[in-house]
């Protein structure tokens, strides 16, 4: 009898342990050890990521990496990263490191690591009006959400995936801040110096350059303005200029515009000959952010990138990797689509065309379920009507941990920039933890 | 006859002293939560029906009736993020996004049942006008309305004790009186320099039933501010403040 009564009291216990869990926690405690400040800081993140790519073997982009080793309709990628961030922080002075650490593994390419320094700098802080930081860091200007035509002293962001860490440049920079009553309540101005040398920040531009920039900001009638240039030689001089504001408590329009002198870029005719052509071009993007009264945020963006390919431009690309690889089938000759290579990081980044609409729908706890985030994110070249449609489901209820599952479809016909991408489907699974 | 005039006039003239002055007495409630200028530091605890709960631990700065901004420094998910509040304009820093976004008052930033406005919250008086105050018991009941439609909720029902003029529960409602959200003030306790306050704030709403949201006071200090240190500019720097 006592036998039979054991797993019962189990069950019961079982069965009232949440509200057993609930009383016992009513008594909530708030120790001084909890927000005594230490002069240093360590954390950091680590995160896995299997990715399944469906490959579309006909499209350009698949036919100018595997051209001389098929693949199946599907490729399984593993993907780690680790991210330590460390500061030192005594009376003025501060030090910031933060490092990132990429692994990936496939087959039949195997394994590659790589890591960096996305951070490293120095803090002056005399008063809170004045701060210098001199080392590498990221200045992330710009007020657009996918992409940031104005961030001059920025590596591109991903529209795949706009709220990652970025690697930084090497920069000297200060801040100045002014506060004041009236409409205008802030002034803020934050110049940056940014050398190009074989050694130093040499991704950025033309080599044995001291480039200039500066930001000044603005918060002027509750609206956030900001001016922005840099000029210097490694890169073609830049002017700038964002804004945002709420209209109505929840809904925010904002707007990025940049005007670029003198940029070129690599194009090729109907007959797949090279040219480079220079010109002006400006940018500019608006969009907006709302939050509906059932917690749905919307974000759409419009964004023209005036020195991005045109359709035809685009075409042209397509059709000479088509021609190329023809070539390579026919007669194992590869030195064109070796030729043609040299443009794919050109043609196949992230954004590269001309017009774009991004549209990303985010549904913060339905149903109740706290934590739970699921979006949609939409975004397509309005010149040749091809898109990516990305569903994702968002949870973090676990302290220090974030589980993120998404597919991603990419749609387009055959000369168009998201149909000529290497993949027609990718579907990821992101476990991250931070401590 | 002469009397009796007498005596009317002379409550004609008494009763605008014992009348109640809402505004000064909101004021006052205002001020006995905390002084005009200040630091703290708060915990949000989120506790699900199962009774599993989220921690966040926030470091607050105020200074004057609408400059507010605070900085989380833990869970490590969240540590780095801040937040900064003028007059109505709000903005989430997160530190891998790098620049400030704005938000809105009825967003969380911390999920759960306190929103934006309850984490970044100003002075009452600031943002509401009294409508009617009452006299029930031992306790005030001040009735508010927005002065703005940019305010979270456009009605709030204050029930304060008489004694310290401190809040015991306020009731968060729409401009058609449904009821959004209740906070419960309690444990009230010293916090030293002349503050004393409820140290606990529960509050539940009927729109997430079985949830429950605390918050947890302590650190709370007077301490004065240079206005520089709440713009978007400094909202990476807010740990050095602490």
């Amino acid at each position: 009898m006592k036998r039979c009564l054991v797993p019962v009291v189990l069950a019961i216990l079982l069965l009232f342990l949440p509200a057993v869990a609930a009383a016992a926690e009513e008594a909530y405690t708030f120790d001084a050890a909890e927000i005594e400040k230490k002069p240093y800081h360590f954390g950091g993140y680590v995160e896995f990521k299997p990715l399944l790519f469906g490959l579309d073997r006909d499209s350009a982009f698949y036919k100018l990496r595997y051209y001389d080793d098929p693949q199946g309709k599907t490729l399984a990628e593993m993907n780690g990263r680790v991210q330590l961030e460390g500061s030192y922080e005594r009376d003025i002075y501060r030090l910031f490191v933060k490092t990132n650490t990429d692994l990936k593994y496939s087959d039949p390419a195997g394994s590659s690591e790589r890591s960096v320094f996305y951070e490293a700098y120095a803090s002056l802080k005399p008063s809170p009006s004045l701060k210098i930081d001199a080392g590498k860091k990221t200045m992330k200007w710009g007020k657009g959400y996918a992409w940031n035509p104005a961030a001059f002293i920025d590596r591109p962001k991903d529209p795949d995936d706009p709220e990652l860490a970025l690697e930084g440049f090497i920069v000297a920079t200060l801040d100045y801040i002014k506060s004041f009553d009236g409409p205008l309540k802030t002034f803020s101005f934050t110049p940056a110096i940014l050398p190009v040398t074989d050694h130093i920040n040499d991704a950025f531009g033309n080599n044995n350059k001291l480039n200039f920039a500066g930001r000044f900001y603005f918060l002027l009638y509750d609206t956030d303005i900001d001016l922005m240039f840099m000029t210097g030689g490694s890169r073609p001089d830049r002017y700038g200029m964002d804004f945002s504001r709420n209209i109505t408590t929840n809904f925010e329009i904002h707007g990025e515009y940049a005007y670029f002198r003198n940029v070129r870029k690599t194009v090729l005719d109907a007959g797949g000959s090279a040219r480079q052509v220079e010109a002006d071009a400006q940018s500019y993007l608006v969009g907006i952010r709302h939050l509906s009264t059932s917690d749905l945020t919307t974000i759409v963006e419009y964004y023209h990138n005036g020195a991005g390919f045109s359709e035809e431009e685009q075409r042209n690309f397509f059709a000479t990797v088509d021609r190329a690889y023809s070539l390579y089938q026919s007669t194992g000759n590869a030195a064109a689509l070796a030729n043609v290579r040299g443009l794919a990081d050109a043609y196949g980044r992230a954004g590269t065309g001309k017009d774009y609409l991004y549209a990303r729908l985010s549904q913060k706890e339905p149903f109740d379920i706290l934590y739970f985030i699921p979006a949609v994110t939409w975004m397509v070249n309005l010149e040749d009507r091809s898109f990516s449609l990305t569903p994702e489901l968002l949870y973090t209820g676990f302290t220090n941990w974030e589980l993120r599952f998404r597919t991603a479809f990419i749609v387009g016909g055959r000369n168009t920039e998201f149909g000529e991408k290497q993949n027609d489907y990718r579907v990821e699974f992101r476990v991250g933890y931070y401590f | 006859m002469f009397k009796a005039l007498m005596v009317f006039l002379s409550l004609l003239v008494a009763a605008p002293l014992y009348a109640l002055d809402g505004t000064a007495l909101l004021k006052q409630v205002d001020r006995n939560l905390s002084p005009d200028s200040y630091e703290s530091y708060r915990k949000l605890i989120n506790v699900e029906p199962d009774g599993r709960k989220k921690e966040f631990t926030l470091f607050t700065v105020k200074k004057g009736v609408d400059k507010v901004a605070s900085l989380f420094i833990a869970p490590a998910s969240e540590k780095g993020r801040s937040t900064l509040r003028l007059g109505d304009n709000m903005w989430l820093y997160i530190p891998n996004v790098g620049k400030p976004v704005r938000i809105t008052s009825l967003q969380s930033v911390v999920g759960g049942v306190f929103n934006n406005a309850d984490i970044l919250q100003l002075d009452y008086a600031a943002e509401y006008d009294v409508e009617k105050v009452e006299e029930k018991g031992n306790e005030y009941l001040l009735q508010l309305k927005a002065k703005t439609k940019t305010v979270a909720y456009d009605r709030l029902k204050i029930w304060a004790d008489k004694k310290n003029v401190l809040p015991t529960k306020i009731e968060c409602l729409t401009e058609a009186n449904m009821l959004i959200k209740t906070l419960y003030f309690k444990d009230v306790k010293s916090f030293g320099g002349g503050i004393t306050r409820p140290a606990v704030i529960e509050t539940d709403s009927p729109l997430y039933k079985g949830y429950k949201s605390v918050m947890i006071f302590a650190g709370l200090k007077k301490r004065d501010y240079k206005d520089e240190v709440f713009t978007l500019t400094f909202m990476s720097n807010i740990e050095s403040l602490r």
